[in-house]
């Protein structure tokens, strides 16, 4: 079973970014990160954003190489040597160790921890809510809970009557076809009026209330029989999550785990905003719902950036930017008709894939081996401190850096990197603009 | 095998078989139609929504303006549950030839097409997203019609009448007794199961497959395939039907249906009947031409593209007695084959719109009751169908659905959010198929279900745990059911893939391969091999 583990330890200097002004923009895992990085070295920190970044609509896990059979950190120092041009290899190893050790921190400081197997650094076998079987390094404890790789059965999925995010006989229909004993068990939620349209964190936030989830609780009670773990769908709670959880092993008398269903995630969402009540905590700015509209030149330096306000533009100044956009998705890349791509801030060059217009950019079935190429070969590309480059390999901007789905040299929906990217390429990112600041 | 006698044997279920399906059974006739697909899968599927009023063709073809005119009056008349009274407007901009709006009008006036004039101000006051630059506006009585509110009435009520539909039965052969066409061996395409339909004719009404279907009887039908390109924007830009006033060219229509916009079309020959493509440059051309009229449009957020192929029959050369055995000329055709070709038993029915269907049906069962020495004229063209039982269950208006959840009057939790479906709704759809296979791909033509801006990213899993939980199926059979389902969608997107659309698409990649592991299922590769999706949705995206 999964528990709280490090990964290494590594030591962010309070000094490293003393009397520096840093804005992040973005926020999704690279922006967050790249801030509570930045507040950590002792910097002056502004993190703005339109909005939560993929985290929201991502199942919560955190991929750093899904297909490594052992040793996760051996597999990516393997992969960077051959891909010189893939973020991993460009952050480094360091950078992935480092930023994997500052999230299981800040996770552990707000309340959230994310676990990971013990001792081995494998990845864990997670169970998903069609029953087929995911390989991330880290995940929300909860969710880390229904790590498979030593199977006690049979297992419980249990599933709420009536709501329509979760089906416990798919689940346990798939898994048991893989040899994974498992049973369903559907019961049913106390009524509310006007529940046609519950979304995962609406029920989550129901069973903060006490009432409802001892309603729940005495159902699944006598139906436990033998049942090695019992799992549910990922709603297990919102503030109260962590209190949901143990009430629920002491009454289930066993190990409860989460299965995280469609978005949006509840554990996306108390990730985001515990990391932005303890930004605010640190005395950050945290600007959420603002557009940066684009960055201001002079000299090759960004001097501020402009914020998108009622009837005129707010200009916010600072010494360095770290750029976390996001890719196509969260918009940090536009993408139209015909075919063109374009980094909507500071106008960096984005590669692409190499076709003329747009014909190229899917292949004829979505879940298509390998996925497509508008998402493996689209991206802004940097150099080793993350600085975007122009066309001859220059960087473009000294105090502009950039990180996340922003850039190009992976896929983050196939190539089972994309969390250990983001946090990778924040971390490598806010160190290289503080030492540059330096 | 089993063996079925009726007196009519009709193949092709799009609107001019089921409308034949309604004509025959007015006039006494028994007849049984047959479909290789469902219902509305073919021509009749494919197309933009339009009840024309016939302006299209004002400008150079007065025959099919004058049936066009005719026969939109007579199917609001008929079919009132599938049809909208828009209006239509016919726009002329800077861009299009100023000589054309006279001679435009000059053919509505002998066609009786009633077409009003409206100052540019009338016409943007009417709809604001038009263009500032219009040089000429007209108000015609166009309307968008749901041709399949239209096909399940017209096989509803001739079921009332006697008549009978089966769908998925495939016509393996004509059955030839000498000089004669006397019936067809059928192929059930789900089960497998074979079947002999005798009958004293058989009408060929599978419009771009009329050839097909002739050569089965060793007849030459020559009919060529004419491509077209739609496009379902994600609202309704326009609420009135907006035509370019201009000669007939690429991408000079926009059609309000349902909560979508629909932009049509373009104009490609190809070589099969069933070439759905929809290339790059056809959306280019559809988006820039819609642009002119729409401003912004071309930006705004495209949810599906879909072709239709047109079928245009060409007649046969001299040495054929053409005036008996077409009695329609060039707007659709008639083709007896006792007359052409000296075989009885097998009348042909090609080319037309979807506006002209009931006029084709008559005309079709002109020639079939000519053979069978009936007299029973048709009766069609006056009284309206009754408002089929299934349409008013399963077919809706968006705001309906909306009123009824919010007022507590649609029990069950929301499975399509984008085109409000409940649990309820799906599992008694689910259930109306009893024993026989059904894909969620069938569900989507009974509810509209994944049709929306997300194309089934939600609603995809959600569907397919309830069809497991109805029909008790291994989990590995729903999620087979799931990945066709993914593939049929992903093919009426693809095309549009950039800006807003690109995003849903991750959103639903993202979906299927993280947080679901669709394809790390084993599953999932059967997906490729369950059956080609049948049609495209008419006009709604």
């Amino acid at each position: 079973m999964a528990e709280k583990r490090k990964v290494n330890r590594c030591t962010i200097a309070a000094t490293q970014g003393r009397g520096s002004d840093v804005i992040v923009i973005g926020a999704g895992l690279s922006g967050l990160l790249a801030a509570v990085y930045a507040v950590k070295a002792g910097a002056r920190v502004r993190l703005i954003a339109t909005g939560w970044g993929q985290q929201i609509v991502s199942p919560g896990w955190i991929s750093v190489c899904d297909r490594a059979d052992d040793d996760v950190i051996a597999e990516v120092r393997g992969y960077a040597a051959l891909h010189p041009e893939h973020p991993y290899a460009l952050a480094g190893l360091d950078a992935l160790v480092c930023a994997l050790d500052l999230l299981q921190d800040i996770a552990e400081e707000i309340g959230e921890p994310v676990a990971m197997r013990p001792r081995d650094g494998h990845n864990l076998r997670l169970p998903t809510m069609l029953g087929a079987l995911q390989t991330p390094l880290l995940a929300p404890a909860g969710i880390a809970a229904g790590d498979l790789t030593e199977v006690e059965e049979p297992l419980l999925i249990v599933g709420f009557a009536g709501w329509r995010d979760f089906y416990p006989a798919l689940v346990a229909g798939n898994l048991s076809a893989q040899g994974i004993a498992a049973r369903p068990l559907t019961v049913s939620l106390p009524a509310e009026r006007g529940s046609w349209d519950d979304w995962p964190a609406d029920l989550a936030r129901r069973f903060d209330d006490s009432a409802f989830r001892s309603a729940v609780l005495r159902q699944v009670q006598p139906q436990v029989k033998g049942a090695a773990r019992v799992g549910f769908p990922a709603v297990l709670g919102m503030a109260r999550h962590a209190e949901v959880r143990r009430e629920f092993e002491a009454g289930l008398g066993c190990p409860v785990f989460e299965i995280p269903t469609l978005p949006p995630s509840p554990a996306g969402a108390r990730l985001s905003n515990g990391i932005r009540r303890w930004l605010l905590r640190q005395r950050a700015r945290v600007q959420i719902g603002h557009a940066v509209l684009r960055g201001n030149v002079e000299n090759g330096r960004c001097t501020g950036v402009e914020v998108g306000a009622l009837g005129h533009a707010n200009p916010f100044y600072a010494d360095t930017f770290i750029l976390a956009t996001g890719g196509l998705y969260n918009g940090g890349i536009q993408s139209d008709e015909a075919g063109r791509l374009w980094e909507p801030i500071f106008g960096f060059p984005v590669s692409g894939p190499p076709s003329e217009g747009r014909a190229d950019w899917y292949q004829g079935r979505l879940l298509a081996e390998g996925g497509h190429a508008i998402h493996g070969q689209t991206g802004l590309r940097v150099n080793a401190q993350m600085q975007p480059l122009d066309g001859d390999g220059a960087p473009v901007l000294e105090n502009v850096f950039a990180a996340g789905h922003l850039l190009a040299g992976f896929n983050p929906l196939t190539d089972g990197c994309a969390e250990g990217v983001a946090l990778a390429t924040a971390y490598k990112a806010v160190s290289a603009a503080l030492a540059a600041r330096a | 095998m089993t063996t079925t006698s009726v007196d009519v044997l009709i193949i092709g279920g799009g609107a001019t078989g089921a409308a034949a399906l309604y004509d025959l059974a007015r006039r006494g006739v028994r007849a049984l139609l047959v479909d290789q697909l469902d219902f509305t899968t073919g021509t009749s599927g494919r197309y933009h929504g339009l009840l024309h009023s016939g302006g299209r063709y004002a400008g150079r073809d007065l025959e099919t303006a004058r049936e066009c005119i005719v026969e939109n009056r007579v199917l609001r008349r008929i079919v009132p549950f599938a049809v909208e009274d828009t209006g239509g407007l016919f726009v002329a901009t800077p861009a299009d030839p100023a000589d054309f709006p006279a001679r435009w009008l000059d053919g509505c006036a002998k066609a009786g097409i009633p077409a009003e004039p409206l100052s540019a101000a009338q016409a943007r006051a009417a709809e604001p997203a038009l263009t500032h630059d219009i040089t000429a506006v007209y108000r015609v009585p166009d309307g968008s019609v749901d041709s399949f509110d239209m096909i399940h009435g017209f096989v509803a009520a001739a079921r009332d009448l006697g008549g009978d539909a089966w769908i998925y039965q495939q016509v393996t052969a004509l059955l030839r007794e000498g000089d004669a066409v006397v019936g067809a061996t059928l192929r059930d395409t789900r089960s497998g199961e074979a079947r002999t339909v005798h009958a004293a004719c058989v009408l060929n009404a599978t419009g771009p497959w009329a050839g097909a279907v002739a050569q089965l009887a060793g007849l030459n039908v020559s009919v060529k395939f004419d491509r077209g390109a739609m496009i379902a924007m994600n609202t309704r830009w326009v609420n009135t039907i907006v035509n370019r006033l201009r000669p007939a060219a690429d991408g000079d229509i926009l059609v309000p249906v349902g909560t979508v916009c629909v932009l049509g079309t373009t104009s490609v020959h190809t070589s099969a009947p069933d070439d759905y493509r929809v290339e790059a440059w056809e959306v280019s051309k559809i988006l820039a031409e819609a642009d002119v009229v729409v401003p912004g449009i071309r930006n705004g957020r495209a949810l599906r593209a879909w072709a239709g192929v047109r079928p245009l029959y060409e007649p046969p050369q001299a040495g054929h007695d053409e005036a008996q055995g077409r009695e329609v000329a060039r707007t659709f055709s008639v083709l007896d084959h006792a007359v052409l070709d000296g075989v009885r038993g097998l009348v042909t029915v090609t080319g037309g719109k979807l506006t002209t269907c009931r006029l084709m049906a008559e005309k079709a069962a002109d020639a079939v009751c000519a053979q069978l020495g009936i007299s029973a004229p048709c009766s069609t063209a006056d009284e309206a169908l009754p408002i089929p039982a299934a349409t008013a269950g399963r077919y809706h208006r968006l705001d309906h659905r909306l009123h009824k959840l919010e007022h507590g009057e649609m029990p069950g939790d929301l499975i399509c959010e984008c085109e409000m479906i409940t649990r309820p709704q799906l599992e008694a759809a689910i259930a109306a198929y009893g024993g026989q296979p059904v894909a969620l791909d069938d569900l989507r033509r009974d509810l509209r279900l994944g049709m929306g801006p997300c194309q089934a990213g939600f609603c995809g899993v959600r569907a397919a745990g309830i069809l497991q939980a109805v029909r008790g199926q291994a989990s590995a059979e729903a999620t087979a059911a799931l990945g066709a389902f993914v593939d049929e969608r992903f093919r009426g997107v693809r095309p549009l893939l950039w800006g807003h659309q690109l995003r849903q698409l991750y959103l639903d990649e993202l979906i299927y391969r993280r947080t679901l592991g669709l394809d790390r299922l084993p599953d999932e590769g059967v997906s490729q091999a369950t059956t080609a999706a049948p049609g495209e949705e008419a006009a709604h995206g």
